[in-house]
């Protein structure tokens, strides 16, 4: 697996450059840059406020970067130089490129999980209904939630709605997939069912970037691990060289508070 | 007591003049639905022009009666050479009414839907309209539907000013036997009998529409 998860070609899958972002007097994102290479899983630690969810939310742009450039393979994401409408229809087939999960899962509430997965694909893509149905049955098959397929998400657990939001995001066929601490509004028991369906995507060969509290995650699935605070990277290496031997005292500090 | 021969004389009259009602009825709560969805969405647009007319409009209609603005387009545009005739004054004179009280309730029913559907939407590639259309829009609408029903019965009953207008819904066709029959109790009291089955029917009706939106709701 290591082999071939190196083998990434020149250009990275998503690419961050000196990227800022201020709310009003609040500087969120001092100049972040990151690369992250094709089928690599980016783990994104940090203490609250440190910035990781805003980075996440730019690279799709959920939240408009202040300055700085963001890349999808060689595609400039907040690219201005067009004109509005334009940019609206540029960021719209990014964003169908760019899978993403919530913190609180946002699944919508008005139609079934089946009906759910296939919305995007038939509704702004444009595929057929019949062969979208068959792709989502197989989603939902992989999360393990082929029998609920007719259920509302409000009869569903959390756990079950968030892997319901990612066979949602799967079936757009993303080249890359964003997850914003996606277990934090869950339940303890329930966090295992869906961090075992991010790492069967991760070795599938999914490029991730994951905002996460899950340590155990990131040292058992991430490939690497950033550790971000107060808006820059404060270290960025491997799962083990940070859990084992982090080389700056802020990442010390941070994983012996929340290790504790 | 009631004359009952009346009664059974006149419903028929009146009951024509209850289908007349209806028809307003319908009419201006279609013409109210659009106006009221194009001002909520004008409002909550990013548009300058587009958000202050829709305020401007929503500003005016609430904060004058219905029958000032009846004769506004009635009596008064014919002044400046816009002669409307009473059918299509009392129905677009009702519709704008009911459109900005719609504009209000469906703007805060679009409002009550948690931001973070719209981001699931647009994460997914949806244009702000297919979000609107798809996601917001349905789900706003089981919020929506219970005080636009309200707004609606409301419609139902103002009706009965547009026989100010001279046109002949059940409360001018009641008005006018009166002047024959002398019996201004029987009449009116028939009147507000046809309202109050049309009143309680719409109240069905939507009680079922209700029902249906709330898919998906525990």
């Amino acid at each position: 697996m290591s082999t071939e998860k190196h083998q990434s070609e020149t250009v990275p899958m998503i690419r961050i450059e000196k990227l800022h972002k201020s709310f009003g007097d609040l500087s969120v994102l001092k100049g972040v840059d990151i690369e992250v290479p094709r089928q690599q899983v980016l783990v994104i630690i940090g203490p609250s406020g440190s910035g990781k969810s805003t980075l996440l939310r730019c690279v799709n742009h959920l939240e408009t970067p202040t300055s700085g450039k963001i890349f999808l393979e060689d595609k400039l994401i907040n690219d201005t130089t067009h004109s509005r409408k334009a940019f609206e229809k540029h960021l719209n087939q990014i964003r169908c490129m760019l899978g993403m999960v919530f913190q609180q899962f946002n699944l919508f509430p008005h139609m079934t999980v089946i009906e759910n997965v296939m919305e995007a694909p038939v509704h702004v893509l444009k595929q057929e209904k019949d062969q979208v149905r068959s792709r989502a049955e197989a989603l939902l098959d992989k999360v393990g939630l082929r029998d609920k397929a007719d259920a509302y998400p409000s009869m569903l657990s959390g756990g079950q709605q968030q892997r319901v939001a990612i066979a949602r995001a799967l079936a757009m066929e993303p080249k890359a997939m964003l997850f914003d601490e996606v277990t934090s509004a869950l339940d303890p028991e329930l966090v295992g069912d869906v961090l075992r369906v991010m790492a069967d995507l991760a070795r599938e060969g999914m490029t991730m970037l994951v905002v996460t509290h899950e340590m155990g995650f990131a040292e058992q699935v991430g490939d690497r691990v950033i550790f971000m605070a107060d808006g820059v990277v404060v270290e960025d290496t491997s799962p083990q060289a940070i859990f084992s031997n982090p080389t700056e005292a802020r990442t010390r500090q941070f994983l012996s508070d929340i290790l504790k | 007591m009631l004359d009952w021969n009346i009664i059974f004389h006149y419903f028929p009259f009146l009951a024509k003049g209850a289908l007349l009602t209806l028809e307003i009825s319908i009419l201006s709560l279609i013409l109210g639905l659009i106006f009221g969805l194009s001002a909520a969405l004008s409002k909550l647009s990013r548009n300058f022009l587009l958000r202050n007319v829709a305020v401007f409009y929503i500003w005016l209609i609430r904060s004058t009666p219905l029958l000032v603005q009846l004769f506004i387009i009635y009596f008064g545009l014919p002044q400046l050479g816009i002669d409307l005739g009473p059918y299509i004054s009392g129905v677009l004179g009702l519709g704008l009414n009911v459109g900005a009280y719609n504009a209000e309730t469906i703007r805060g029913g679009i409002q009550s839907v948690p931001a973070g559907q719209h981001e699931a939407a647009r994460s997914l590639g949806m244009s702000s309209a297919l979000a609107m259309r798809r996601i917001i829009l349905p789900q706003a609408l089981r919020i929506i539907i219970p005080p636009l029903g309200n707004n609606f019965i409301i419609l139902i009953k103002d009706t009965s000013l547009v026989s100010t207008i001279t046109l002949v819904e059940l409360t001018l066709t009641a008005q006018r036997f009166i002047g024959s029959t002398y019996k201004p109790f029987e009449m009116y009291v028939m009147a507000a009998f046809l309202y109050a089955v049309l009143t309680t029917t719409a109240s069905f009706l939507l009680g079922k529409v209700e029902a249906r939106t709330s898919k998906g709701t525990r």
